[in-house]
């Protein structure tokens, strides 16, 4: 009965806290104040545990097919390219002001830092996964609304030639017909 | 004369440090930056020679400039050309640059 009392105590104590913390607005959700390196690694861990979980099962069809290219080239050019850069850029106004920062896609996966990436296969299945349903808090939308699995298969067909492209080989894939 | 000086000293830089700023500003948000332009496939650098045809990246670039190139052929509408040209009003189709066979010995 002692030992119940006092939990109780902590969840009230541990619920006045969180209320504080909420209603003070002590807590800076300011995009050009990073995180403590500490809530970074947590929310970055829990990102991408949860998105290798949830797209764990996700068939990956074949992706050299030239078709899909031409679709997911000018998909990625007028919805992704601008927080996600082209061959040649290195930075934008968005991928400077968004935080967290989106990856730079015109670089191969394994170059990216923080975090793993896992096979080809596994990064295709990911990248599928947060194109189709987007990341809360980050800036990423979920393009699953709006666009079919078809078209979004594209767009990781793209992404996966993206960071072999040259300037050139990206302005002719991306162009309008 | 020396606090003069500084006075009109911290007066430009009154005037200038805004309007330095203030400008900077404004170019990083032009908005053009921000506009995407529809660009059509720049083909003419595309060197066939040294394109691995087996390459999916290779073929459709080559979808690409196909479709564009057919794209542009059918804007030309020769139907309607043929009408619209007065061939008796045009100069005689010969060509200066033709070069004529001076030699007679055959």
């Amino acid at each position: 009965m002692k030992m119940l009392k006092l939990l109780l105590l902590f969840v009230i104590l541990g619920l006045g806290v969180v209320t504080t913390v909420m209603y003070s607005g002590i807590v800076d959700v300011a995009a050009d104040e990073p995180h403590s390196d500490f809530v970074y690694w947590i929310l970055e861990e829990t990102r991408e545990n949860s998105i290798k979980k949830a797209a764990e099962n996700i068939e990956v069809p074949d992706l050299d097919v030239p078709d899909l290219l031409l679709t997911g080239g000018s998909d990625y050019e007028f919805m992704c390219s601008s927080c996600h850069l082209a061959p040649g850029q290195t930075e934008s106004d968005m991928s400077l002001g968004l935080y967290p920062a989106p990856p730079n896609l015109t670089i191969a996966a394994e170059s990216h830092k923080g975090h793993e990436h896992g096979d080809g296969a596994q990064n295709d299945r990911k990248n599928f996964w947060v194109i189709k349903h987007g990341i809360k808090a980050s800036g990423m939308p979920a393009w699953g609304k709006t666009h079919d699995d078809q078209r979004i298969w594209a767009m990781v067909a793209f992404i996966k030639r993206l960071p072999t492209l040259t300037p050139e080989q990206y302005q002719v894939l991306t162009a309008v017909d | 004369m020396k606090t003069a000086l500084l006075k009109k000293a911290s007066k430009v830089a009154l005037v200038l440090i805004p309007t330095i700023t203030l400008s900077m500003a404004a170019t990083a948000h032009d908005p053009s930056m921000h506009v995407k332009k529809a660009e059509k496939a720049d083909c003419s650098k595309m060197d066939h020679s040294k394109m691995d045809m087996t390459d999916p990246v290779a073929i459709a670039m080559m979808k690409k400039c196909m479709k564009q190139a057919e794209k542009s052929n059918d804007k030309m509408d020769h139907s309607k050309m043929s009408k619209e040209m007065d061939h008796s009003k045009m100069k005689k189709m010969t060509d200066k640059n033709e070069k004529k066979d001076d030699h007679d010995e055959h």
